[in-house]
Protein backbone atom coordinates (compact mmCIF):
# COMPACT_ATOMS: atom_id res chain seq x y z
CA UNK A 1 0.00 0.00 0.00
CA UNK A 2 2.75 2.40 0.97
CA UNK A 3 4.60 1.65 -2.25
CA UNK A 4 1.48 2.38 -4.22
CA UNK A 5 1.32 5.87 -2.74
CA UNK A 6 4.79 6.68 -3.94
CA UNK A 7 3.52 6.56 -7.54
CA UNK A 8 0.62 8.82 -6.69
CA UNK A 9 3.00 11.32 -5.17
CA UNK A 10 5.24 11.32 -8.25
CA UNK A 11 2.22 11.99 -10.44
CA UNK A 12 1.05 14.89 -8.24
CA UNK A 13 4.50 16.47 -8.21
CA UNK A 14 4.82 16.11 -12.00
CA UNK A 15 1.44 17.78 -12.53
CA UNK A 16 2.41 20.59 -10.18
CA UNK A 17 5.37 21.30 -12.44
CA UNK A 18 3.09 21.04 -15.53
CA UNK A 19 5.28 18.31 -17.00
CA UNK A 20 3.99 15.55 -19.22
CA UNK A 21 4.81 11.93 -18.44
CA UNK A 22 7.04 11.96 -21.49
CA UNK A 23 8.97 15.05 -20.27
CA UNK A 24 9.56 13.57 -16.81
CA UNK A 25 10.48 10.14 -18.18
CA UNK A 26 13.04 11.75 -20.44
CA UNK A 27 14.50 13.91 -17.66
CA UNK A 28 14.79 10.88 -15.37
CA UNK A 29 16.17 8.60 -18.08
CA UNK A 30 13.20 6.23 -18.08
CA UNK A 31 10.76 5.08 -20.70
CA UNK A 32 7.37 6.85 -20.63
CA UNK A 33 5.57 3.51 -20.37
CA UNK A 34 7.64 2.48 -17.32
CA UNK A 35 6.93 5.84 -15.67
CA UNK A 36 3.24 5.31 -16.40
CA UNK A 37 3.34 1.99 -14.57
CA UNK A 38 5.18 3.63 -11.64
CA UNK A 39 2.71 6.51 -11.44
CA UNK A 40 -0.21 4.09 -11.43
CA UNK A 41 1.38 2.27 -8.53
CA UNK A 42 2.01 -0.87 -10.55
CA UNK A 43 5.77 -0.85 -10.07
CA UNK A 44 7.69 -0.17 -6.91
CA UNK A 45 10.89 1.84 -7.12
CA UNK A 46 13.79 2.71 -4.88
CA UNK A 47 17.43 3.80 -4.96
CA UNK A 48 18.77 4.98 -8.29
CA UNK A 49 15.40 5.29 -10.09
CA UNK A 50 13.82 7.11 -7.15
CA UNK A 51 16.75 9.53 -6.97
CA UNK A 52 16.57 10.20 -10.71
CA UNK A 53 12.83 10.97 -10.60
CA UNK A 54 13.25 13.18 -7.53
CA UNK A 55 16.08 15.06 -9.22
CA UNK A 56 13.93 15.59 -12.31
CA UNK A 57 11.10 16.85 -10.10
CA UNK A 58 13.55 19.17 -8.29
CA UNK A 59 12.66 17.79 -4.91
CA UNK A 60 14.36 15.74 -2.24
CA UNK A 61 13.82 11.95 -2.54
CA UNK A 62 12.50 11.97 1.04
CA UNK A 63 9.67 14.23 -0.13
CA UNK A 64 8.54 11.28 -2.20
CA UNK A 65 9.19 8.58 0.39
CA UNK A 66 8.07 10.39 3.52
CA UNK A 67 4.47 9.50 2.87
CA UNK A 68 5.54 6.01 3.85
CA UNK A 69 6.89 7.30 7.14
CA UNK A 70 4.54 5.91 9.76
CA UNK A 71 5.62 8.51 12.32
CA UNK A 72 4.50 11.33 10.01
CA UNK A 73 1.17 9.60 9.35
CA UNK A 74 0.65 9.18 13.09
CA UNK A 75 1.36 12.86 13.72
CA UNK A 76 -1.12 13.95 11.03
CA UNK A 77 -3.67 11.50 12.48
CA UNK A 78 -3.13 13.02 15.93
CA UNK A 79 -3.71 16.49 14.45
CA UNK A 80 -6.93 15.27 12.79
CA UNK A 81 -8.19 13.75 16.03
CA UNK A 82 -7.41 16.89 18.01
CA UNK A 83 -10.62 18.47 16.79
CA UNK A 84 -13.66 16.21 16.62
CA UNK A 85 -15.98 18.95 15.46
CA UNK A 86 -14.31 19.31 12.09
CA UNK A 87 -14.92 16.43 9.75
CA UNK A 88 -11.58 15.29 8.41
CA UNK A 89 -11.04 12.51 5.90
CA UNK A 90 -9.20 10.32 8.38
CA UNK A 91 -9.45 7.27 6.16
CA UNK A 92 -7.49 9.13 3.49
CA UNK A 93 -4.58 10.41 5.58
CA UNK A 94 -2.06 8.21 3.79
CA UNK A 95 -3.25 9.44 0.44
CA UNK A 96 -3.15 13.04 1.67
CA UNK A 97 0.40 12.67 2.97
CA UNK A 98 1.38 11.00 -0.28
CA UNK A 99 -0.03 13.76 -2.43
CA UNK A 100 1.00 16.71 -0.28
CA UNK A 101 4.03 15.75 1.82
CA UNK A 102 4.89 19.39 2.49
CA UNK A 103 1.43 20.16 3.87
CA UNK A 104 1.45 16.90 5.83
CA UNK A 105 4.73 17.91 7.46
CA UNK A 106 3.33 21.38 8.16
CA UNK A 107 0.23 19.93 9.87
CA UNK A 108 2.38 17.48 11.83
CA UNK A 109 4.73 20.26 12.94
CA UNK A 110 1.88 22.55 13.95
CA UNK A 111 0.32 19.71 15.91
CA UNK A 112 3.64 19.12 17.68
CA UNK A 113 3.86 22.84 18.45
CA UNK A 114 0.39 22.74 19.98
CA UNK A 115 1.60 19.91 22.25
CA UNK A 116 4.61 21.98 23.31
CA UNK A 117 2.43 25.04 23.95
CA UNK A 118 -0.02 22.94 25.99
CA UNK A 119 2.85 21.69 28.09
CA UNK A 120 4.22 25.21 28.58
CA UNK A 121 0.76 26.42 29.48
CA UNK A 122 0.42 23.68 32.12
CA UNK A 123 3.81 24.63 33.58
CA UNK A 124 2.95 28.35 33.66
CA UNK A 125 -0.38 27.59 35.22
CA UNK A 126 1.36 25.56 37.89
CA UNK A 127 3.84 28.38 38.49
CA UNK A 128 0.95 30.80 38.91
CA UNK A 129 -0.50 28.56 41.62
CA UNK A 130 2.86 28.68 43.39
CA UNK A 131 3.28 32.43 43.00
CA UNK A 132 3.32 33.86 46.55
CA UNK A 133 2.63 37.37 45.26
CA UNK A 134 -0.52 36.18 43.55
CA UNK A 135 -1.69 34.33 46.67
CA UNK A 136 -1.11 37.38 48.86
CA UNK A 137 -2.82 39.67 46.34
CA UNK A 138 -5.86 37.38 46.16
CA UNK A 139 -6.09 37.43 49.94
CA UNK A 140 -6.06 41.23 49.93
CA UNK A 141 -8.67 41.33 47.16
CA UNK A 142 -10.97 39.08 49.20
CA UNK A 143 -10.45 41.24 52.29
CA UNK A 144 -11.30 44.40 50.29
CA UNK A 145 -14.39 42.75 48.83
CA UNK A 146 -15.50 41.49 52.25
CA UNK A 147 -15.37 44.99 53.72
CA UNK A 148 -17.20 46.47 50.74
CA UNK A 149 -19.89 43.81 50.81
CA UNK A 150 -20.50 44.00 54.57
CA UNK A 151 -20.48 47.83 54.60
CA UNK A 152 -22.68 48.34 51.55
CA UNK A 153 -25.15 45.78 52.92
CA UNK A 154 -25.33 47.72 56.20
CA UNK A 155 -26.00 50.97 54.29
CA UNK A 156 -28.63 49.34 52.10
CA UNK A 157 -30.56 47.73 54.96
CA UNK A 158 -30.35 50.45 57.63
CA UNK A 159 -31.98 53.55 56.17
CA UNK A 160 -32.82 54.85 59.68
CA UNK A 161 -29.14 54.99 60.67
CA UNK A 162 -27.98 58.32 62.19
CA UNK A 163 -26.45 60.53 59.47
CA UNK A 164 -23.03 60.70 61.16
CA UNK A 165 -22.84 56.91 61.24
CA UNK A 166 -23.96 56.46 57.64
CA UNK A 167 -21.36 59.10 56.59
CA UNK A 168 -18.71 57.08 58.41
CA UNK A 169 -19.68 53.87 56.58
CA UNK A 170 -19.79 55.70 53.24
CA UNK A 171 -16.26 57.01 53.93
CA UNK A 172 -15.15 53.44 54.79
CA UNK A 173 -16.68 52.23 51.56
CA UNK A 174 -14.85 54.88 49.51
CA UNK A 175 -11.52 54.13 51.23
CA UNK A 176 -11.91 50.38 50.72
CA UNK A 177 -12.88 50.86 47.06
CA UNK A 178 -9.69 52.92 46.58
CA UNK A 179 -7.66 50.08 48.20
CA UNK A 180 -9.35 47.57 45.93
CA UNK A 181 -8.42 49.55 42.86
CA UNK A 182 -4.81 49.88 44.10
CA UNK A 183 -4.60 46.11 44.65
CA UNK A 184 -5.99 45.50 41.16
CA UNK A 185 -3.40 47.88 39.64
CA UNK A 186 -0.59 46.18 41.58
CA UNK A 187 -1.69 42.79 40.28
CA UNK A 188 -1.81 44.12 36.73
CA UNK A 189 1.71 45.58 37.08
CA UNK A 190 3.01 42.34 38.55
CA UNK A 191 1.77 40.29 35.64
CA UNK A 192 2.82 42.69 32.90
CA UNK A 193 5.61 40.65 31.37
CA UNK A 194 9.08 42.03 30.88
CA UNK A 195 11.60 40.51 28.49
CA UNK A 196 13.55 39.18 31.45
CA UNK A 197 10.50 37.50 32.96
CA UNK A 198 9.77 35.82 29.65
CA UNK A 199 13.14 34.14 29.84
CA UNK A 200 12.92 33.14 33.48
CA UNK A 201 9.32 31.93 33.51
CA UNK A 202 10.25 28.74 31.74
CA UNK A 203 13.70 28.50 33.19
CA UNK A 204 13.21 25.08 34.73
CA UNK A 205 15.50 22.14 34.28
CA UNK A 206 14.18 19.21 32.27
CA UNK A 207 14.31 17.06 35.43
CA UNK A 208 12.32 19.65 37.37
CA UNK A 209 9.67 19.72 34.64
CA UNK A 210 9.52 15.90 34.68
CA UNK A 211 9.11 15.85 38.48
CA UNK A 212 6.43 18.54 38.45
CA UNK A 213 4.50 16.70 35.75
CA UNK A 214 4.66 13.51 37.83
CA UNK A 215 3.96 15.21 41.16
CA UNK A 216 7.47 14.37 42.34
CA UNK A 217 6.95 10.61 42.19
CA UNK A 218 8.40 8.72 39.20
CA UNK A 219 6.31 5.57 39.48
CA UNK A 220 7.69 3.75 36.45
CA UNK A 221 11.26 4.27 37.65
CA UNK A 222 10.32 3.20 41.17
CA UNK A 223 8.66 -0.05 40.09
CA UNK A 224 11.23 -0.90 37.42
CA UNK A 225 8.85 -0.53 34.46
CA UNK A 226 11.25 2.00 32.96
CA UNK A 227 14.99 2.48 33.26
CA UNK A 228 16.77 5.82 33.41
CA UNK A 229 17.59 5.45 29.70
CA UNK A 230 13.94 4.64 28.82
CA UNK A 231 12.81 7.85 30.50
CA UNK A 232 15.61 9.85 28.89
CA UNK A 233 14.70 8.53 25.43
CA UNK A 234 11.07 9.59 25.89
CA UNK A 235 12.06 13.09 26.95
CA UNK A 236 13.73 14.04 23.63
CA UNK A 237 16.17 16.41 25.31
CA UNK A 238 18.82 18.64 23.81
CA UNK A 239 22.42 17.51 24.22
CA UNK A 240 22.91 20.19 26.86
CA UNK A 241 20.14 18.77 29.03
CA UNK A 242 20.84 15.06 28.67
CA UNK A 243 23.82 14.71 31.01
CA UNK A 244 22.32 16.75 33.84
CA UNK A 245 18.98 14.97 33.57
CA UNK A 246 20.64 11.53 33.47
CA UNK A 247 22.59 12.34 36.65
CA UNK A 248 19.43 13.54 38.40
CA UNK A 249 17.48 10.46 37.31
CA UNK A 250 20.28 8.20 38.59
CA UNK A 251 20.15 9.97 41.97
CA UNK A 252 16.40 9.39 42.06
CA UNK A 253 16.84 5.72 41.10
CA UNK A 254 19.45 5.28 43.86
CA UNK A 255 17.03 6.76 46.40
CA UNK A 256 14.27 4.41 45.20
CA UNK A 257 16.64 1.44 45.45
CA UNK A 258 18.02 2.43 48.85
CA UNK A 259 14.57 3.00 50.37
CA UNK A 260 12.02 1.03 48.28
CA UNK A 261 8.66 2.72 48.41
CA UNK A 262 6.34 0.00 49.74
CA UNK A 263 8.34 -1.07 52.82
CA UNK A 264 9.21 2.57 53.40
CA UNK A 265 5.55 3.66 53.49
CA UNK A 266 4.60 0.71 55.72
CA UNK A 267 7.31 1.67 58.24
CA UNK A 268 6.61 5.39 57.91
CA UNK A 269 2.97 4.83 58.84
CA UNK A 270 4.06 2.99 62.01
CA UNK A 271 6.14 5.97 63.17
CA UNK A 272 3.67 8.60 61.93
CA UNK A 273 6.04 9.83 59.22
CA UNK A 274 8.54 11.18 61.73
CA UNK A 275 11.78 11.66 59.79
CA UNK A 276 14.06 11.26 62.81
CA UNK A 277 12.41 7.99 63.87
CA UNK A 278 12.64 6.73 60.27
CA UNK A 279 16.36 7.51 60.08
CA UNK A 280 16.86 5.42 63.22
CA UNK A 281 14.65 2.57 61.98
CA UNK A 282 16.36 2.36 58.59
CA UNK A 283 19.82 3.07 60.05
CA UNK A 284 20.40 5.70 57.46
CA UNK A 285 21.08 9.41 57.42
CA UNK A 286 18.36 11.99 57.90
CA UNK A 287 19.02 13.55 54.51
CA UNK A 288 18.15 10.31 52.68
CA UNK A 289 14.93 10.03 54.70
CA UNK A 290 13.98 13.65 53.97
CA UNK A 291 14.47 13.16 50.24
CA UNK A 292 12.42 9.94 50.33
CA UNK A 293 9.59 11.68 52.23
CA UNK A 294 9.58 14.48 49.65
CA UNK A 295 9.05 11.91 46.88
CA UNK A 296 6.03 9.89 47.95
CA UNK A 297 3.01 9.09 45.80
CA UNK A 298 0.09 11.50 46.19
CA UNK A 299 -2.50 9.69 48.31
CA UNK A 300 -4.97 10.86 50.95
CA UNK A 301 -3.39 8.69 53.66
CA UNK A 302 0.09 10.09 53.03
CA UNK A 303 1.21 13.53 54.17
CA UNK A 304 2.59 15.94 51.57
CA UNK A 305 6.15 17.06 52.11
CA UNK A 306 8.11 19.86 50.44
CA UNK A 307 11.85 20.24 50.57
CA UNK A 308 14.53 22.84 50.01
CA UNK A 309 18.25 22.11 49.81
CA UNK A 310 20.63 25.04 49.90
CA UNK A 311 24.32 25.73 50.24
CA UNK A 312 25.86 28.00 52.84
CA UNK A 313 25.30 31.08 50.66
CA UNK A 314 21.58 30.40 50.53
CA UNK A 315 21.69 29.35 46.87
CA UNK A 316 18.97 26.80 46.16
CA UNK A 317 20.36 23.44 45.06
CA UNK A 318 17.10 21.48 44.96
CA UNK A 319 13.54 22.32 45.76
CA UNK A 320 10.12 20.79 45.91
CA UNK A 321 7.59 23.48 46.63
CA UNK A 322 3.98 23.11 47.72
CA UNK A 323 1.03 25.23 46.65
CA UNK A 324 0.97 26.97 50.01
CA UNK A 325 4.75 27.12 50.47
CA UNK A 326 6.55 28.47 47.45
CA UNK A 327 10.30 28.39 47.32
CA UNK A 328 12.56 30.83 45.53
CA UNK A 329 14.71 29.47 42.73
CA UNK A 330 17.68 31.75 43.27
CA UNK A 331 17.72 32.58 46.98
CA UNK A 332 15.91 35.56 48.48
CA UNK A 333 13.77 33.50 50.85
CA UNK A 334 12.86 34.49 54.40
CA UNK A 335 16.13 34.56 56.39
CA UNK A 336 14.27 33.37 59.49
CA UNK A 337 13.71 29.90 58.07
CA UNK A 338 15.41 27.32 60.31
CA UNK A 339 17.22 25.82 57.31
CA UNK A 340 19.62 28.78 57.47
CA UNK A 341 20.05 28.51 61.25
CA UNK A 342 20.92 24.84 60.85
CA UNK A 343 24.03 25.85 58.87
CA UNK A 344 25.53 27.15 62.12
CA UNK A 345 24.73 23.86 63.89
CA UNK A 346 25.76 21.12 61.46
CA UNK A 347 24.50 17.58 62.13
CA UNK A 348 21.99 18.87 64.69
CA UNK A 349 18.40 18.44 63.42
CA UNK A 350 16.14 21.41 64.24
CA UNK A 351 12.40 21.01 64.52
CA UNK A 352 10.20 24.09 64.17
CA UNK A 353 6.57 24.94 63.49
CA UNK A 354 6.47 27.79 60.97
CA UNK A 355 3.56 30.23 61.07
CA UNK A 356 3.15 32.09 57.79
CA UNK A 357 1.57 35.58 57.58
CA UNK A 358 -1.43 34.15 55.73
CA UNK A 359 -2.17 31.66 58.49
CA UNK A 360 -0.59 28.54 56.98
CA UNK A 361 1.36 26.36 59.40
CA UNK A 362 4.12 23.92 58.59
CA UNK A 363 6.09 21.41 60.62
CA UNK A 364 9.74 21.52 59.56
CA UNK A 365 12.92 19.58 60.17
CA UNK A 366 16.14 21.29 59.13
CA UNK A 367 19.52 19.67 59.04
CA UNK A 368 22.97 20.78 57.84
CA UNK A 369 25.76 18.42 56.87
CA UNK A 370 29.31 18.89 55.63
CA UNK A 371 29.95 17.77 52.06
CA UNK A 372 33.69 18.41 52.35
CA UNK A 373 35.59 18.42 55.65
CA UNK A 374 37.61 21.46 56.63
CA UNK A 375 41.21 21.49 55.51
CA UNK A 376 44.09 23.78 56.41
CA UNK A 377 43.20 27.17 54.99
CA UNK A 378 39.83 25.95 53.70
CA UNK A 379 36.56 25.87 55.64
CA UNK A 380 34.27 22.85 55.53
CA UNK A 381 31.70 22.97 52.72
CA UNK A 382 28.26 22.65 54.22
CA UNK A 383 24.79 22.19 52.75
CA UNK A 384 21.43 22.19 54.48
CA UNK A 385 17.96 20.83 53.86
CA UNK A 386 14.57 21.68 55.27
CA UNK A 387 11.69 19.22 55.01
CA UNK A 388 8.27 20.77 55.57
CA UNK A 389 4.67 19.65 55.66
CA UNK A 390 1.31 21.32 56.16
CA UNK A 391 -0.07 17.90 57.23
CA UNK A 392 1.53 18.11 60.66
CA UNK A 393 -1.56 16.58 62.23
CA UNK A 394 -0.50 13.24 60.70
CA UNK A 395 2.88 13.42 62.47
CA UNK A 396 3.35 12.28 66.09
CA UNK A 397 1.72 14.83 68.36
CA UNK A 398 5.01 15.47 70.16
CA UNK A 399 6.58 16.45 66.82
CA UNK A 400 4.35 19.48 66.41
CA UNK A 401 2.68 20.14 69.72
CA UNK A 402 5.92 20.66 71.63
CA UNK A 403 7.91 22.13 68.80
CA UNK A 404 9.15 25.74 68.96
CA UNK A 405 6.96 28.04 66.90
CA UNK A 406 8.44 30.62 64.54
CA UNK A 407 6.68 33.52 62.80
CA UNK A 408 8.22 33.64 59.36
CA UNK A 409 7.28 34.52 55.77
CA UNK A 410 8.06 33.37 52.25
CA UNK A 411 9.89 36.40 50.86
CA UNK A 412 10.02 39.99 52.11
CA UNK A 413 8.18 41.34 49.07
CA UNK A 414 5.08 39.29 49.85
CA UNK A 415 5.32 39.28 53.65
CA UNK A 416 2.94 41.47 55.62
CA UNK A 417 4.96 41.31 58.86
CA UNK A 418 5.85 44.99 58.64
CA UNK A 419 7.84 45.15 61.89
CA UNK A 420 10.08 42.18 61.10
CA UNK A 421 13.69 42.93 62.04
CA UNK A 422 14.93 40.63 59.27
CA UNK A 423 13.19 42.63 56.51
CA UNK A 424 15.53 43.60 53.68
CA UNK A 425 13.00 44.55 50.97
CA UNK A 426 9.74 46.47 51.08
CA UNK A 427 6.38 44.71 51.03
CA UNK A 428 5.02 45.06 47.49
CA UNK A 429 1.37 45.24 48.46
CA UNK A 430 1.29 48.34 50.59
CA UNK A 431 -2.49 48.30 50.74
CA UNK A 432 -2.72 47.09 54.35
CA UNK B 1 -28.08 39.52 80.45
CA UNK B 2 -26.29 41.09 77.50
CA UNK B 3 -24.03 38.58 75.71
CA UNK B 4 -20.46 39.61 74.96
CA UNK B 5 -18.71 39.02 71.66
CA UNK B 6 -15.02 39.66 71.01
CA UNK B 7 -13.52 40.17 67.57
CA UNK B 8 -9.87 39.60 66.63
CA UNK B 9 -9.46 40.96 63.13
CA UNK B 10 -6.77 43.12 61.55
CA UNK B 11 -9.01 45.00 59.07
CA UNK B 12 -10.41 48.05 60.92
CA UNK B 13 -13.34 48.52 58.52
CA UNK B 14 -14.40 44.90 58.95
CA UNK B 15 -14.28 45.42 62.73
CA UNK B 16 -16.49 48.50 62.33
CA UNK B 17 -18.99 46.67 60.16
CA UNK B 18 -19.09 43.62 62.44
CA UNK B 19 -19.40 45.78 65.56
CA UNK B 20 -22.34 47.68 64.05
CA UNK B 21 -24.11 44.47 63.02
CA UNK B 22 -23.60 42.77 66.39
CA UNK B 23 -24.44 45.82 68.52
CA UNK B 24 -27.64 46.26 66.49
CA UNK B 25 -28.53 42.73 67.62
CA UNK B 26 -28.00 43.72 71.25
CA UNK B 27 -24.54 42.24 71.89
CA UNK B 28 -21.69 43.97 73.70
CA UNK B 29 -18.73 44.00 71.33
CA UNK B 30 -14.99 44.39 71.97
CA UNK B 31 -12.14 44.02 69.50
CA UNK B 32 -8.39 43.95 68.96
CA UNK B 33 -6.38 43.73 65.75
CA UNK B 34 -3.06 42.17 66.82
CA UNK B 35 -2.70 38.42 67.35
CA UNK B 36 0.06 38.89 69.93
CA UNK B 37 -2.35 40.39 72.48
CA UNK B 38 -5.08 37.83 71.85
CA UNK B 39 -4.76 35.51 74.83
CA UNK B 40 -4.48 38.32 77.39
CA UNK B 41 -7.45 40.05 75.73
CA UNK B 42 -9.62 36.94 76.01
CA UNK B 43 -8.56 35.73 79.45
CA UNK B 44 -8.89 39.18 81.06
CA UNK B 45 -12.58 39.32 80.27
CA UNK B 46 -13.76 36.09 78.61
CA UNK B 47 -16.52 36.74 76.06
CA UNK B 48 -19.45 34.45 75.26
CA UNK B 49 -18.25 34.08 71.68
CA UNK B 50 -15.09 34.93 69.75
CA UNK B 51 -14.94 35.94 66.09
CA UNK B 52 -11.40 35.21 64.94
CA UNK B 53 -9.57 35.95 61.68
CA UNK B 54 -6.88 33.47 60.57
CA UNK B 55 -4.43 35.92 59.06
CA UNK B 56 -3.31 38.29 61.78
CA UNK B 57 -0.17 40.27 62.49
CA UNK B 58 2.38 38.51 64.72
CA UNK B 59 0.43 35.38 65.74
CA UNK B 60 -1.89 33.50 63.40
CA UNK B 61 -5.52 32.87 64.24
CA UNK B 62 -4.88 29.13 64.07
CA UNK B 63 -2.24 29.37 66.81
CA UNK B 64 -4.58 31.52 68.93
CA UNK B 65 -7.30 28.91 68.56
CA UNK B 66 -4.92 26.14 69.64
CA UNK B 67 -3.85 28.20 72.66
CA UNK B 68 -7.48 28.86 73.62
CA UNK B 69 -8.25 25.14 73.58
CA UNK B 70 -5.30 24.52 75.92
CA UNK B 71 -6.05 27.33 78.35
CA UNK B 72 -8.07 26.47 81.40
CA UNK B 73 -11.21 28.56 81.79
CA UNK B 74 -11.58 29.47 78.12
CA UNK B 75 -11.01 26.06 76.54
CA UNK B 76 -14.69 25.71 75.63
CA UNK B 77 -15.16 29.24 74.27
CA UNK B 78 -17.25 29.15 71.05
CA UNK B 79 -15.00 30.36 68.23
CA UNK B 80 -16.30 31.49 64.83
CA UNK B 81 -13.39 31.65 62.42
CA UNK B 82 -13.47 34.08 59.52
CA UNK B 83 -10.96 33.81 56.76
CA UNK B 84 -10.36 34.82 53.19
CA UNK B 85 -8.76 31.44 52.71
CA UNK B 86 -11.52 29.02 51.88
CA UNK B 87 -9.37 26.07 50.98
CA UNK B 88 -10.37 22.66 52.23
CA UNK B 89 -7.11 22.15 54.09
CA UNK B 90 -7.60 25.38 56.07
CA UNK B 91 -11.04 24.24 57.07
CA UNK B 92 -9.64 20.83 58.12
CA UNK B 93 -6.79 22.45 60.08
CA UNK B 94 -9.29 24.71 61.84
CA UNK B 95 -11.51 21.75 62.66
CA UNK B 96 -8.56 19.82 64.05
CA UNK B 97 -7.63 22.82 66.15
CA UNK B 98 -11.15 22.84 67.59
CA UNK B 99 -13.03 25.58 65.73
CA UNK B 100 -16.76 25.80 66.47
CA UNK B 101 -17.72 27.26 63.09
CA UNK B 102 -15.77 28.29 60.02
CA UNK B 103 -16.96 31.00 57.59
CA UNK B 104 -15.14 32.26 54.51
CA UNK B 105 -14.85 35.88 53.42
CA UNK B 106 -16.68 37.52 51.79
CA UNK B 107 -19.58 36.53 54.04
CA UNK B 108 -23.23 37.52 54.06
CA UNK B 109 -24.18 39.72 57.02
CA UNK B 110 -27.48 37.88 57.46
CA UNK B 111 -25.78 34.50 57.50
CA UNK B 112 -23.15 35.68 59.96
CA UNK B 113 -25.73 37.05 62.39
CA UNK B 114 -27.82 33.88 62.10
CA UNK B 115 -24.74 31.78 62.88
CA UNK B 116 -23.83 33.92 65.89
CA UNK B 117 -27.35 33.55 67.34
CA UNK B 118 -27.30 29.82 66.77
CA UNK B 119 -23.88 29.40 68.39
CA UNK B 120 -24.91 31.37 71.47
CA UNK B 121 -28.10 29.37 71.88
CA UNK B 122 -26.20 26.06 71.64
Amino acid sequence: MAGALLGTRIRENRKALQLSQKDLAQAAGLSASYLNLIEHNKRGIAGKTLNAIARALQIDPTDLTEGMNQALLDRVRTAAMRNNQLRTERDRIEEFAARFPGFARLIARQSDQIDVRDEQFAILSDQLKHDPYFAEAMHLLLSNITTIRATSDILATNSDMPPAMSQKFIANLAAEAAKLSKTAEDIFDHFEPTAEEHVSSLDMSAFEVLLEQNRYYLETLENGDQSVDDILNNLKLSDDDIDATRASLHSYAEMAQHLPIEPFIATAKKVNFDAIALAETFSTDLMAICFRLAHLPTKPDLPTFGLIQSDASGAVLYRKQLNSFSLPRYGGACPLWPVYRSLSQPLQPIRAMLDMPMGDRFHTISFAYPTQPARIGMPAVTEAIMLFTPDYAMLPRVAHDQTPQLDVGLQCTVCSRMDCSARREAYLLTNK
Amino acid sequence: MQKRISIIEDEPFIIEALSFLLEREGFAVSSISDGADALTFITTSPPDLLILDIMLPNVSGMKILEDIRKTSGIEKLPVLMLTAKGQKKDRLAAEQAGVSLFMTKPFSNTELIANVHEMLQG
